[in-house]
């Protein structure tokens, strides 16, 4: 706690020589936010390749020739996205940056929009171009003063140096970008309620199809992309799909933002290739668990956790490995538990999120996740529950489990069902003794 | 597309909905997000079911099973809901499966830990599709064991409508409705997760449709205050007729207990209101119990009223018109008469030997147009529309039914099990065409707030109106003709004439001119005056516009087509009024006008037939106690001239008839064998008349459209004068009933005199003051309402039966403070 409390700055593999920082080389340096630093170091060129040099096809290829994969969770290839896009029809078509990132354990892309919010504009202005979208909005989390403040600003620069506008960057390529503030929703990350809550409807997911390609915001043609997928496309531009795909495994290419969070040293972003160990991750870069660990989250919470066993830490963190494994890369935001946190209690923590954030629009999520589930958690927390208790949770889990309307059920469901899987032995503790297996509540300390 | 579901294998058009696949295979999945005529939104899941499909590869080859050497069918990994899911070539679909069951089973418990299970006193039970649904897919017990959401359970959206926010399942049917069918969003969730509720941001239910949500809730929460706690669902006798409170024909379900109507719903009518009803005809029937309603015939003796026996009525009737000459008699029902009475009137003023008989109000100009008129379903085509008046309070059906036009979805095609539960062409949150439809009217109405293009002329101005849009309509032909010919020009007066700027008139015109399928709606503006009547007529036809006309009453257009009307125009009703001997007035009260009230006083005889004693019945010689539009069998005829049952629901009426049963008995005394003497001999004339059978009318009723030019009509002697201070406006709620509707007085607030803020200052008139003013001679009482959407010098006052749409004069030195507000008050 006391790293990240009194942290600055986010900790980033900059120090570490064996990586090279592509997408984080400016974040944490004081006044790296404004044009003039940006441009000082390089920054548009990319933007500019792109609009001088290329079709919008020929960037839709590269993008697609990189492999590079959505990093919002889901991984979607992004290019194979972009062509999805109708062919030009008069109608305006629509780009819009996915920044209300609510899951827990993830904030790669705060940072960027806090101090390097130009890049995350140039990633949006090449990616305009590729599908010939004039008009961009960034729905950047409610939560995120600073990131929209800072985001704001660098929109109105840009605008005043005519790197956005009718004309951007001296083009005939016409760009705008608006910055929507979200309201503080998680389920507003998942793309189809963002489009309703940018419209001013209330924040439920959407029947797809039509997807957001065909019929999006305003029933116009949009695309959505996650913040760290625009500013890969940068560097894609900037240095070539090969030196993307070069790196990486064999269906996840390029580098990647991994968070880490929980009882280690050095929690933080890391910048690695697709397909580091999570070893590396917790121990090479964020100085290993503090204390004795029992299990991590690989990606999110919405992922479900691992034990700590070797078979899991040396697993590489790439999209088709974890799906393989039961698991998912989702956001790539690990969170490490320690073994004095009792599972019950972490599991609590993970559903009364989901709970508080579930929409209410269909049944098993408003009625399993929402209102049972934690209500089942606070009987078994009370001392009160019973091994039929547990019987009945893991079979109202399953019910909820690919019955909802959009993955916010499974994203609670699933970890729910992982400790059971990995840790039945401390819910049977809990419910055979009335207390829990670990009790320490200051754990964080040690 | 070949779909097969469980055992059945069928055909399906592409774009049908797995759900309608299964209905229409004859298995069923439960469902209650779900809503015909709604789009589909997949919130409840519980119509999961298992489906899978092949695949094809590369090469576009099917992927066959290796043992089997069929296509291979790849089953979706999760549960798929059949409402939201489009049938696809070999799709193979499992409702049967203990895995579907164990999720159905899943769903029903999830549904039901937050349901309060008060069944025992809920108004819904035995009616209820969550009731049924449990009791189909559940397991008959639940596991949860915690406190249930508590909320409140008697929350008044509306003076008519309650909700009980415990037993709601969040099936979002009523927030879809409101969006997507009249386009009035006014209720939406509220909160979020378990913790969802449904609410208004305001108070209240802006929209004159708001009662459908109670037919669509599938449970308890939502419901009809007027019927609450009145009675158990297995107790009603349904009845299904005719909505007869506007020339719409909504097919409705009359539900009466012991004698008593307690509800109206909706009822199915694909071709008219599909399942939707206005406010008006759903909650405007509490009056038919009235306390003050006549049971049985009075007879004026010694100066007083008494009762009789029809009997004793109908000899007085007999002998008080016997000492006159037939043709001193005149006979005049109201236009909401069956067309079986109107046979019967017709076959008594040829018994009597008059000429002076007629229905009222009955417009200057035709309500049965030239050439065979819109039908609602063109108008729910149409891609581009010209109303003229107001026809959300007109013929309210007309106004849902244009807001299909403008989203743009087509009628659904009726399937095996009836209206496709999930048609997936509708989506949630419709994109309104506004720019298919231009409103015109003398001040703002509703559904100026869905129109691309709006005017406000001048009140009075319909002619002009036409004609300034029809000179422009010409300038266009010359111009399409000739190039070089000049721009449209119109003089000063004809731009006023417009309400609207000249481009945007053009672009009206040439919109009508150059769609598919036009449609110009008139009402009871226009048919105001026979001038501006032919002036739309004329338009329609230069634009090749169909025409929709809204008649004021229910069967305006069958009491036209019968021609029960004079036989010449001096013997029209108001002429009748004046120049009769002796009156038979069926549901009419034209002594509200004390000038009239006085000419009737002289009169050698006056039998009124008609529901409470009204100032005409007051002054009668007979009074005949008139069954109401519920109680009786019949036909009317809507405007689109379609064919419609009305049944008779078993109500207490006392010895109530309506006027077939008047000219039977009055037949009987007379020693006649009328026509029209019965419903059955009444009818023989119809089929020979019309040549189809009233007795055999299907669901949708039957659309007559005759052979040949309807026969001119005998119009009322009228000078055309137009002109006046006070515009009467169409009403949906009936005003002549509304002080004997408690439910719909109290939110409506009573009948309306809406001023100009700055005439009413002048005036000295306060927001929600009671009044008290003679309007064409009518005393009227009525609440002001400042409304700055009325025009300056300008007073609107919805029309009552003796008070026709259009201008009236108003003697401002009438009005008065309404003492008999200030006696209740003091």
């Amino acid at each position: 706690m006391s790293d990240v409390a009194d942290a600055t700055t986010p900790i980033t593999s900059r120090h570490d020589p064996r990586y090279e920082v592509v997408m984080y080389r400016h974040v944490g340096i004081d006044g790296a936010w404004t044009l003039d630093y940006y441009r000082g170091h390089g920054g548009y060129a990319s933007a500019r390749k792109a609009l001088t040099t290329m079709t919008p096809a020929q960037v839709i290829d590269e993008v697609k020739a990189s492999k590079l994969r959505g990093r919002g969770g889901a991984g979607f290839p992004t290019g194979v996205k972009w062509s999805f896009m109708p062919p030009v029809d008069g109608r305006q078509r629509l780009l819009v940056v996915n920044a209300d990132e609510s899951e827990p354990g993830s904030f790669k892309d705060r940072y960027i929009m806090e101090d390097d919010p130009h890049q995350l504009i140039e990633g949006i202005i090449i990616g305009c171009y590729a599908i010939q979208a004039t008009k961009a909005f960034i729905y950047i989390r409610g939560e995120y003063g600073l990131g929209y403040r800072r985001l704001v600003q660098a929109v109105e620069e840009a605008r005043a140096a005519g790197i956005l506008g009718k004309n951007a960057l001296g083009s005939d390529v016409e760009v705008d970008i608006t910055v929507h503030r979200g309201a503080g929703a998680y389920i507003c990350g998942e793309e189809t309620a963002l489009m309703n809550s940018l419209e001013g409807l209330r924040g439920n997911p959407r029947l797809k199809p039509p997807f957001p390609a065909q019929a999006g915001v305003y029933g116009l043609p949009t695309t959505i992309n996650n913040v760290t997928t625009m500013t890969s496309v940068v560097h894609i531009i900037e240095r070539g799909a090969d030196w993307f795909a070069s790196m990486g495994t064999e269906d996840s290419k390029g580098t990647k933002l991994y968070q880490i969070s929980g009882t280690v040293v050095r929690p933080g972003v890391y910048e690695l290739p697709m397909g580091a160990t999570f070893r590396e991750l917790i121990y090479d870069l964020a100085g290993g668990p503090k204390g004795e660990a029992k299990g991590f989250f690989p990606g999110g919470s919405s992922t479900p956790p691992f034990p700590w066993r070797d078979e899991f830490l040396d697993m590489p963190m790439d999209y088709g490995t974890l799906a393989n494994s039961g698991s998912m890369l989702g956001t790539g935001g690990v969170i490490v538990i320690p073994k004095e946190k009792d599972i019950v209690d972490a599991m609590y923590n993970v559903v009364r999120f989901y709970a508080h954030e579930s929409c209410g629009k269909c049944t098993p999520c408003r009625e399993g996740i929402s209102t049972w589930l934690p209500k089942m958690y606070q009987k078994l927390l009370a001392g009160l529950g019973t091994r039929e208790d547990l019987d009945l949770m893991e079979d109202m889990v399953r019910n909820t489990r690919g019955t909802a309307f959009c993955p916010l059920a499974d994203a609670c469901a699933m970890p729910v069902q992982a400790s059971f899987k990995w840790f039945r032995d401390e819910y049977e503790y809990l419910v055979d003794h009335g207390t829990p297996m670990y009790t320490k509540n200051d754990w964080w300390e040690a | 597309m070949k779909v097969t579901i469980n055992d059945v294998s069928m055909d399906f058009a592409p774009g049908t909905s797995v759900i309608d696949a299964v209905f229409a295979a004859g298995y069923d999945v439960p469902y209650f997000c779900s809503q015909e005529y709604m789009s589909p939104i997949g919130a409840c899941r519980m119509c999961l079911a298992r489906v899978g499909a092949p695949r094809k590869d590369r090469e576009g080859n099917w992927i066959l099973d290796e043992e089997t050497g069929e296509p291979k069918i790849f089953y979706f990994p999760n549960m798929m809901a059949t409402c939201t899911t489009q049938v696809m070539e070999g799709m193979v679909v499992d409702t049967l499966s203990d895995d579907v069951k164990r999720v159905q089973n899943g769903m029903v418990e999830f549904t039901l830990i937050n349901h309060p299970l008060d069944c025992p006193v809920c108004d819904k039970g035995g009616a209820c599709e969550l009731q049924d649904r449990a009791y189909e897919y559940g397991t008959g017990e639940s596991r949860f064991v915690f406190d249930k959401r508590h909320q409140e359970k008697h929350h008044p959206l509306s003076e008519v409508i309650t909700l009980d926010r415990e037993r709601c399942i969040h099936c979002k049917r009523c927030v879809r409705y409101f969006e997507e069918v009249p386009g009035d969003g006014v209720l939406d969730f509220i909160e979020r997760g378990g913790h969802t509720y449904i609410g208004t941001l305001e108070d209240g239910l802006p929209s004159n449709f708001t009662g459908n949500i109670t037919d669509i809730c599938p449970v308890g929460a939502l419901l009809d205050t007027t019927s609450r706690f009145r009675g158990r669902n297995w107790e009603y006798d349904h009845t299904r007729s005719t909505g007869m409170d506007d020339a719409g024909g909504s097919a409705i379900v009359i539900d009466a207990r012991t004698g008593r109507i307690e509800r109206i719903k909706g009822a199915l009518n694909p071709e008219v209101n599909k399942t939707w009803i206005d406010d008006g005809t759903r909650f405007g029937h509490e009056y038919v119990d009235a306390d003050d309603r006549l049971r049985s015939p009075l007879v004026r003796k010694d100066g007083e009223l008494v009762p009789a026996t029809w009997e004793e009525a109908a000899q007085v009737v007999r002998d008080r018109l016997g000492g006159l000459s037939g043709k001193d008699i005149g006979i005049a029902l109201r236009a909401d008469a069956t067309l079986e009475e109107g046979v019967a009137a017709k076959a008594l003023a040829e018994a009597l030997g008059t000429g002076q008989l007629d229905h009222a109000p009955r417009p200057a100009a035709s309500v049965v147009p030239q050439q065979a008129p819109a039908t609602l379903t063109d108008l729910a085509t149409a891609d581009a529309i010209f109303v003229v008046g107001d026809v959300t309070e007109e013929v309210p059906i007309a106004d849902l039914r244009i807001k299909d036009a403008l989203k743009g979805v087509t009628p659904p095609e009726m399937m095996a099990h009836g209206v496709p539960i999930a048609d997936l062409r509708l989506k949630e949150h419709p994109v309104f065409h506004r720019e298919r439809l231009s409103v015109a009217a003398p001040y703002r109405v509703d559904l100026m707030k869905h129109a691309g293009r709006t005017a406000s002329y001048p009140a009075g101005g319909e002619a002009a109106l036409f004609a300034a849009l029809q000179a422009i309509a010409e300038a266009q032909d010359a111009k399409a003709e000739d190039a070089e010919a000049a721009a449209v020009q119109l003089d000063d007066g004809q731009r006023a004439a417009l309400g609207m700027s000249l481009a945007d008139a053009e672009a009206l015109v040439r919109g009508l001119r150059e769609a598919d399928n036009a449609v110009v709606v008139i009402g009871g503006f226009v048919l105001a005056t026979r001038a501006a009547a032919a002036a739309a007529a004329t338009f329609a036809k230069a634009v090749g516009a169909k025409q929709l006309i809204l008649g004021p009453m229910a069967n305006s257009y069958g009491l036209e087509l019968l021609h029960v009307g004079p036989s010449h125009d001096r013997y029209a009703y108001p002429g009748m009024l004046e120049g009769a001997r002796a009156l038979i007035l069926s549901n009419l009260d034209p002594a509200q006008d004390p000038d009239v009230r006085a000419t009737l006083e002289q009169k050698d005889f006056l039998v009124v037939h008609d529901l409470f004693l009204t100032e005409t019945a007051k002054i009668a010689d007979v009074v005949l106690p008139a069954r109401s539009v519920y109680e009786r069998d019949g036909t009317t005829v809507n405007l689109e001239g379609r064919f419609l049952p009305l049944q008779a629901a078993p109500v207490d009426a006392g010895e109530s008839e309506d006027f077939v049963g008047v000219v039977g008995a009055l037949g009987d005394a007379l020693g006649q064998r009328l026509e029209g003497r019965s419903v059955r001999s009444a009818r023989r004339v119809l089929r020979k008349r019309f040549e189809l059978d009233p007795a055999e009318l299907g669901p949708s009723g039957e659309l007559y459209r005759p052979k040949g030019r309807p026969a001119p009509r005998v119009s009322i002697r009228s000078d055309e004068a137009v002109g006046g201070n006070v515009l009467v406006t169409p009403s949906m709620l009936r005003v002549e009933y509304l002080e004997r509707n408690p439910h719909l007085l109290a939110l409506s607030g009573g009948s309306r005199l809406r001023v100009n803020p700055a005439d009413a200052a002048q005036h000295g008139l306060g927001d929600g003051e009671a009044v008290s003013l003679r309007v064409g001679g009518v005393v009227r009482r009525a609440r002001v309402r400042l409304d700055a959407g009325v025009p300056a010098g300008l007073m609107l006052l919805p029309t009552l039966p003796e008070q026709p749409v259009g201008l009236a004069h108003a003697d401002l030195a009438t009005l008065t403070r309404d003492e008999r507000e200030l006696e209740v008050a003091g």
